[in-house]
């Protein structure tokens, strides 16, 4: 009886303190405000067996980016974990040399679609943790069209298409011939990396050959040495090869990749599709005024593509992402970047512990960050701490995947005369007031031209394309920006909003190359170093090899009220 | 041949071999297929920003002027600029340099003292189960793969029986103070380099045994024992002492793992060693940082082939006379 007695409150508070972790996890309220946390701590965990058991012995809070099935079943056995799963922009792909016979026949490459069995290869290959995709743009982008010209798996069909285009099958040798040459056709080959670099895309080479070698095309696979296959693929000298690229909401990647003018030696268009009408229609995704005409373009490139199949686009990787749900919630989902992205704001500003305020969060960091350098840093590890230093004029919204003002309370994309008779655009940037640097400077529009003209002249490689076509910047007050393109296209709306410099600090940079912002105390802030934002968080330390660690900024403009 | 020319020689041997490190240092990543900027561009690259990157990498001059450039940099210890993070490569070497170092020295110096002495202890157990199971153990340890050790030694202490550290060479963020500051880097150590002695003591182990037994069966030995001198003595004394000259070269020999690090430790334990960052400058076609990289530790072989050459020529006389023919 004694025994009950005591075992009854402890039972009634065992029992409570579970609900309140489960029901508390994932239903915060996604608001604009925060940061939620006093820090981040980032160790940098680079092997992926010590990833998982830091991850499921409490070491780590926040596992973005799993990728291995053996990894994501583990988390999902374990029952403290969340895995969020979002589309991305990653699109892995067959290609097709366009200016090799017999491949730059059509039918041929429709034939080929026709036996990818993407749900098969899914299930196979990754345990069904990858998203089948044929189209050219991701879903997760607002110009992605699901109205495409489709070939789904079905060889029966793929052989008849192949027969009534006279692709019939030589008795002697069990293999189509072309009906150009009236000769079997030649034997064929497909590149991948080596079993050794990425086993699944040389496994993948694998099936898709011997698909084909069902419905009697002479299609081998051939892994090989990773520099060596990107320098074939230069000098166009394939038949096929698969590969994965890693897109972004806006889908001038079209232009790149399919454009006549980029079919050259090192060019993006590396199926060599030459198509006038395609041409003038990424013309116009290029240069397009304004949203409606973009995605009026966009629309039609995608039908095009999907008809005429330069690439047979086979799946996607969705972000998957783990967290500790006993421990915080309030991670946002979003579509395109995940849930730990440092692209996905809405995470880094919600996400809080379960139980109490504040506290540290341990975030993990895969790789090495080597550089916080705004100007060099090209890794996605380096974003993944400066993301979360800085804000940028816009925000996309984690629902819809609309542009909402951020730093800018709005905008105008107008037009303007660089010389009698051309069009440019212009940019109207309308700045929220109140935002400080996170050394109390006043962040104003001269600080958006400042940063414009330092990348412009000193040629910055990542951000040439972004401002090479900036003719000024004009500020009529300090909560304006006026930026002026010489040329025409919508897309310059994304190119002048980007990460911004302090002109106090970066205006004595001689070489920007060189220049080590993290390891340089701020001359007049103590605890701060020459990285300095304006985002929600302020680098506080990075021993390199070790960890990261990022304080919640006290006088950030958007704190929790 | 006297000593001052001995050494004069192999210094001059040592230039000619560090000069045709360098220069192959430099052909080799230029002749491997591939493009280095193609590592750090993206769709979003127009021409211009490729042209710009191969400017400011060098990599538009002809390759005699940038053979030129590298040598005379190189003569002033200036590694150049890692093409991926445009940070000089001396910095990052820097970084990473003193923990490659007490990686390994601490592994060297546990897996030398335990494999010999093991080695000594089953030499003078021929046969007995003793030897059998160290010699069984020291096989297995030095022919399974080392990931595979550890690995297993990963799951055993970081998850089944979480007591050690898993990552890093400290906490994040460390505690206060001096004393608990070490305590910890201590504790870090431990599943890094006690998987490396693992792996490694058996090979110190199975030559120091091998090499005690052929000594064991010398002639000198066997007067010792007639002598009727202790077992330990005959050991430590006669048969140790004749067989340290090659164990000495062996350890001079394996001294520049000091700076070329341990890429599997590294990876594993993640580690911030060299051993590390020259595979991933060498998989990012990264031509500065592999050649800084692999610089150094050439510099290390030399260094240590030198010391080991004066040495010898110190303890041994007869090699400096050898040299250049009896005087």
């Amino acid at each position: 009886m004694k025994l009950r007695r005591f075992l009854l409150p402890v039972a009634i508070c065992l029992v409570l303190a579970m609900t309140y972790g489960s029901v508390t996890a994932g239903q915060v309220k996604c608001e604009p405000y925060g940061p939620q946390v006093d820090q981040i701590i980032m160790p940098i965990i680079k092997d992926s067996e010590a990833q998982l058991i830091a991850f499921n012995r409490g070491d780590i809070d926040v596992y973005p980016g799993l990728t291995r099935p053996a990894d994501i079943n583990v988390v999902k056995a374990n029952p403290n974990a969340e895995l969020t799963m979002n589309y991305g922009f990653h699109m892995f792909y067959l290609c097709y040399n366009m200016r090799r016979e017999p491949l730059d026949a059509d039918i041929l490459r429709q034939a080929i679609a026709h036996v990818v069995d993407r749900d098969n290869i899914i299930q196979t290959l990754f345990e069904g943790y990858m998203l089948p995709l044929a189209a050219f743009v991701p879903p997760s982008s607002g110009f992605y069209k699901e109205d495409i010209p489709r070939f789904p798996y079905n060889p029966e069909e793929a052989k008849k298409i192949l027969d009534k285009a006279g692709y019939t099958v030589d008795p002697a040798t069990g293999i189509r011939i072309d009906p150009k040459t009236g000769k079997p056709l030649r034997k064929m080959t497909i590149f991948t990396p080596t079993y050794e670099v990425a086993p699944t895309s040389a496994e993948l080479g694998k099936i898709i050959a011997e698909a084909c070698q069902a419905i009697n095309l002479p299609i081998e696979p051939e892994p090989m040495d990773f520099p060596v296959m990107l320098d074939k693929l230069d000098m166009a000298e394939f038949d096929m090869y698969m590969l994965a690229w890693s897109l972004s909401r806006i889908p001038t990647s079209l232009h790149n990749f399919f454009h006549s003018s980029n079919d050259v030696e090192a060019g993006y268009n590396r199926p060599g599709i030459r198509d006038a009408e395609l041409d003038k229609i990424l013309d116009e995704l290029y240069y397009a005024p304004n949203e409606e005409v973009a995605k009026k373009a966009a629309d039609e490139a995608q039908v095009i593509l999907a008809r005429r199949q330069p690439y047979t686009v086979l799946y996607s990787r969705p972000y998957m992402d783990a967290f500790r749900k006993d421990r915080f919630t309030g991670y946002v989902p979003m579509h395109g970047y995940g849930a730990a992205n440092y692209t996905n704001k809405w995470t880094t500003l919600n996400i809080r512990p379960v139980r109490g305020k504040g506290g540290t969060l341990r975030w993990l960091l895969p790789e090495e960050p080597k550089v916080l350098n705004p100007c060099t840093a090209s890794s996605a590890y380096e974003w993944e701490v400066l993301g979360r230093l800085y804000d940028g004029l816009m925000e996309i919204n984690p629902e819809t995947m609309e542009d909402i003002p951020w730093m800018a309370k709005s905008w105008e994309v107008g037009t303007w005369e660089p010389e009698p008779g051309k069009k440019g655009t212009v940019i109207t940037w309308h700045l929220e007031k109140g935002i400080k640097w996170q050394d109390t400077t006043p962040f104003t529009s001269a600080d958006i031209k400042f940063t414009i003209e330092y990348l412009r002249d000193n040629k910055v490689p990542r951000y040439i394309s972004n401002v090479e076509h900036v003719v000024r910047v004009e500020t009529p007050d300090e909560y304006t920006a006026k930026v002026y393109f010489a040329n025409e296209s919508y897309w310059h709306l994304y190119r002048a909003g980007g990460n911004f410099l302090p002109e106090w600090i970066w205006k004595d940079v001689k070489d920007y190359k060189t220049f080590e912002p993290w390891l340089e105390a701020h001359p007049e802030v103590p605890g701060l170093t020459k990285v300095v934002g304006h985002g929600p968080f302020i680098l506080d330390q990075y021993k390199v090899g070790e960890y990261v660690r990022l304080k919640k900024n006290p006088i950030y403009w958007r704190l929790s009220k | 041949m006297g000593f001052s020319r001995y050494l004069l020689r192999r210094l001059g041997y040592a230039l000619i071999v560090l000069f045709v490190i360098m220069s192959f240092n430099f052909a080799i990543f230029r002749l491997m297929p591939g493009d280095a900027t193609k590592m750090i561009i993206d769709p979003m690259f127009t021409p211009e920003a490729i042209a710009e990157l191969k400017r400011q990498f060098g990599l538009d001059d002809p390759p005699l002027v940038q053979y030129f450039k590298y040598v005379g940099n190189l003569f002033k210890f200036d590694l150049g600029l890692s093409f991926s993070t445009r940070r000089p490569v001396v910095n990052e070497l820097k970084e990473r340099l003193p923990n490659t170092m007490m990686l390994f020295l601490t592994s060297f110096t546990f897996t030398t003292i335990i494999g010999i002495s093991v080695g000594v202890f089953t030499a003078s157990r021929r046969g007995t189960f003793s030897d059998n199971f160290v010699t069984g153990a020291g096989l297995f340890t030095y022919a399974v793969p080392t990931f595979w050790i550890q690995l297993l030694l990963l799951m055993l202490f970081g998850y089944y029986i979480p007591i050690l550290p898993i990552h890093g060479t400290m906490s994040a963020p460390p505690p206060d103070g001096f004393l608990l500051q070490f305590l910890d880097r201590i504790h870090h150590l431990i599943l890094p380099a006690g998987s490396n002695v693992i792996v490694a003591f058996g090979s110190w182990a199975l030559y120091t045994r091998n090499t005690m037994l052929e000594a064991l069966g010398q002639d000198y030995i066997v007067t010792a024992r007639a002598k009727g001198l202790p077992e330990n003595t005959v050991l430590r004394h006669h048969a140790l002492r004749s067989v340290l000259p090659p164990i000495v070269t062996l350890i001079f020999g394996a001294l520049p793992g000091m700076v070329s690090g341990a890429v599997i430790t590294e990876t594993i334990f993640s580690w911030h060693g060299v051993g590390k960052y020259l595979m991933d400058a060498v998989m990012q076609q990264d031509y500065p940082a592999a050649q800084g990289a692999f610089y150094l530790i050439a510099l290390a072989v030399v260094i240590c082939n030198l010391a080991a050459d004066i040495v010898y020529g110190i303890v041994d006389p007869r090699i400096r006379v050898g040299e250049g023919g009896a005087k």
